[in-house]
């Protein structure tokens, strides 16, 4: 499977792969996430599971469940975490603390390595047994409630490792802390190359016109993900240049606000016929992958991000992308070089004009995007840092180490 | 050609980036972590910075940090002019880091803090090393190897070898000189200025180096041949 990489992902990152997969051969590997489907994280096991399993290792994923209350709850986590003043009772922690508990009893945890993604199962280290525990933290919680961190970091302490995304993220728990960039699979439906004739049937289908420029951001509708400042740019930009504005996201069955957000979208576009709101089921990768290749600016214009997938999508398309400067979005966006980092609705009008009056530097921009993508961010670089972790752990906490 | 006994076996490398929990939000609190912190990540800092590709304006992210975050040019400049390459240990390369915001310090008024999420965030990196399966037993397939083998190889036997080593020798200087005499060849590879380049422009160096010698050495053999010296 690995030979369907060549020539596109780095050498030595495959290489690597190789020889870790011959190093931890038939040892077992879960992963535990809160959603089968939507979002980056179940986008990423997807692809990575097949890749870890073709390398020989026995690798598994388990999703925890849980009532609308959890849910709830852990989506006020992720809101605090993430900065947004949020109230978590003791009785609310309690039901945390239970739900984490019955699926723990449910689920085998038993694993040689074990990375738990996110906060909503990170109680189950209260049930480990055996194996290296990774707790994995995939958003921004560079300015996250105190209290909410608190409440998180008893648990998160006791992994053998954490892993954030970016390094002002990391929190200086007293466990070893990496940081691992998110990645995409260059080969999944999401960012596979298309024809001109494939790109057009998915436009007509989604009743998209191709007779202007399209703006487009990809994202869940999520208030961090400012819907409401890109309709407020495209307003802007609209008074110069004429374009269509594409707001596309999917639900995801962990995020309960979703279709609140949604609803306030679809009532600030108001009845503008220019501004197309589409909801797409989870899976529709190839509607998104026609999408970012027919757009000619693509924003992700972010308040808070934990890395932003769409962004390296984009990039790997050899688009011109702007984006918020928040979270791991500066990771992937270099200022200039690789596209545009905003502050603001404003900068993101003035950005979208100059890409849409200056197609060279927009092109320009894009192919450096793309080979940064290459080097950087491609699924194979970030299945191959897992692993590395792993095998760090267990070669006890060298800083060098032979393979 | 003359073949080595013992061929030239080029390993590359790759690093994890990992977190200190050490931050700085004004120039005093980088000086009083940079005097303190462990070695590790005053190696990640400054000497790999050749593994970053060259999308800095400065040469450490020190330096960086100093004049794109704190906007105290000066002191980048005088941060970025520190050969890390001139120190025999990293505590003596920190010595020079932390005696140059000090001599900045007593000079210019404090620079103030910087927004949240612009600190300086003190890191690390666990580094892996693995073969590349690519060998080399004489100079001609040195020659061929240099010109694929991945940048993260010329790092590790050119850049950190210098480290690993000390005495401002390299693996691939060491190879010439021990296994194949060639100590002129070896000079000359010391002698490349390593701030100056990035790591292509070294792997232009190293092959442009290396092709001069094999050019010798058939140029050489040509006239020890009786019908061809002719």
């Amino acid at each position: 499977m690995l030979d369907q990489y060549a020539g596109i992902a780095p050498k030595a990152d495959l290489m690597l792969l190789e020889q870790l997969g011959e190093e931890l051969q038939g040892r077992s590997f879960l992963h535990v996430n809160s959603t089968r489907a939507g979002g980056g994280v179940a986008e990423i096991l997807q692809r990575m599971l097949p890749i870890l399993t073709a390398i020989g290792i026995d690798a598994r994923w388990e999703v925890i469940e849980g009532d609308a209350s959890f849910f709830d709850m852990t989506k006020k986590m992720h809101n605090a975490l993430q900065g947004t003043p949020e109230t978590i009772t003791g009785t609310m922690w309690e039901h945390y603390a239970d739900v984490n508990r019955r699926n723990a009893e449910r689920l085998d945890l038993d694993a040689d390595a074990v990375i738990i993604h996110d906060p909503q199962p990170a109680a189950f280290i209260d049930f480990k047994r055996e194996g290296w525990w990774i707790w994995r933290c995939h958003i921004d919680v560079s300015n996250p409630v105190r209290e909410v961190v608190d409440g998180i970091v008893r648990y998160a302490r006791r992994y053998d490792a954490a892993v954030f995304s970016v390094a002002r993220f990391a929190w200086a728990m007293g466990t070893d802390e990496f940081i691992i960039p998110p990645s995409i699979d260059p080969l999944s439906d999401k960012n596979r190359e298309m024809d001109a004739t494939e790109i057009r049937l998915v436009l007509d289908r989604l009743g998209i016109p191709t007779d202007r420029p399209i703006v487009l951001q990809v994202s869940r509708f999520d208030r961090f993900k400012d819907p409401i400042g890109v309709i407020q740019a495209y307003r802007m930009v609209k008074k110069y240049n004429d374009c269509i504005l594409v707001l596309a996201g999917s639900p995801a069955t962990d995020d309960p606000e979703g279709e609140v957000v949604l609803n306030e979208v679809r009532e600030y576009a108001a009845d503008d016929p220019d501004i197309y709101i589409l909801l797409l089921p989870p899976f529709s990768d190839l509607d998104i992958n026609a999408l970012q290749r027919s757009a000619t600016v693509i924003l992700q214009k972010s308040l808070k991000e934990g890395f932003g997938l769409t962004v390296s999508e984009a990039m790997w398309k050899g688009k011109p992308i702007i984006g918020g400067a928040v979270g791991g979005i500066p990771l992937q966006i270099v200022h200039g070089v690789t596209g545009f980092l905003v502050h603001s609705v404003e900068g993101a009008a003035f950005r979208i004009r100059q890409f849409l009056n200056n197609p060279a530097m927009a092109r320009r921009m894009g192919e450096r995007s793309r080979e940064y993508v290459r080097e950087n961010f491609l699924i194979t670089r970030q299945t191959r840092d897992y692993l590395s972790v792993w095998y760090t752990l267990e070669a006890g906490r060298k800083t060098v180490i032979e393979v | 050609m003359e073949t080595a006994t013992k061929p030239f076996e080029f390993r590359q490398c790759i690093t994890i980036l990992k977190a200190t929990g050490r931050k700085a939000k004004n120039l005093r609190e980088l000086r009083d972590v940079l005097a303190v912190i462990n070695t590790e990540s005053i190696f990640h800092h400054v000497y790999q910075y050749f593994l970053k590709g060259h999308i800095l304006e400065y040469t450490n992210d020190f330096a960086q940090w100093a004049g794109i975050v704190l906007e105290e040019r000066a002191l980048s400049e005088q941060l970025s002019n520190i050969d890390p390459f001139a120190f025999d240990t990293t505590d003596a390369l920190r010595h020079e880091l932390v005696e140059v915001v000090d001599r900045y310090l007593r000079t210019f008024p404090d620079p103030g803090d910087v927004l949240p999420g612009e600190e300086f965030f003190f890191n690390q990196t666990v580094t892996l090393i693995f073969p590349s399966d690519i060998r080399a037993k004489n100079l001609a397939e040195f020659l061929i190897a240099m010109r694929y083998i991945d940048g993260s190889s010329i790092y590790y036997h050119f850049y950190e070898a210098r480290t690993r080593l000390g005495s401002r020798m390299d693996d691939f200087a060491k190879w010439f000189e021990e296994v194949l005499g060639k100590q002129e060849l070896a000079q000359r590879l010391r002698s490349v200025d390593l701030f100056m380049h990035s790591i292509e422009g070294i792997r232009e160096h190293i092959i442009e180096a290396v092709e001069e010698e094999v050019r010798r050495g058939m140029y050489g053999a040509l006239k020890e041949t009786p019908a061809l010296a002719r």
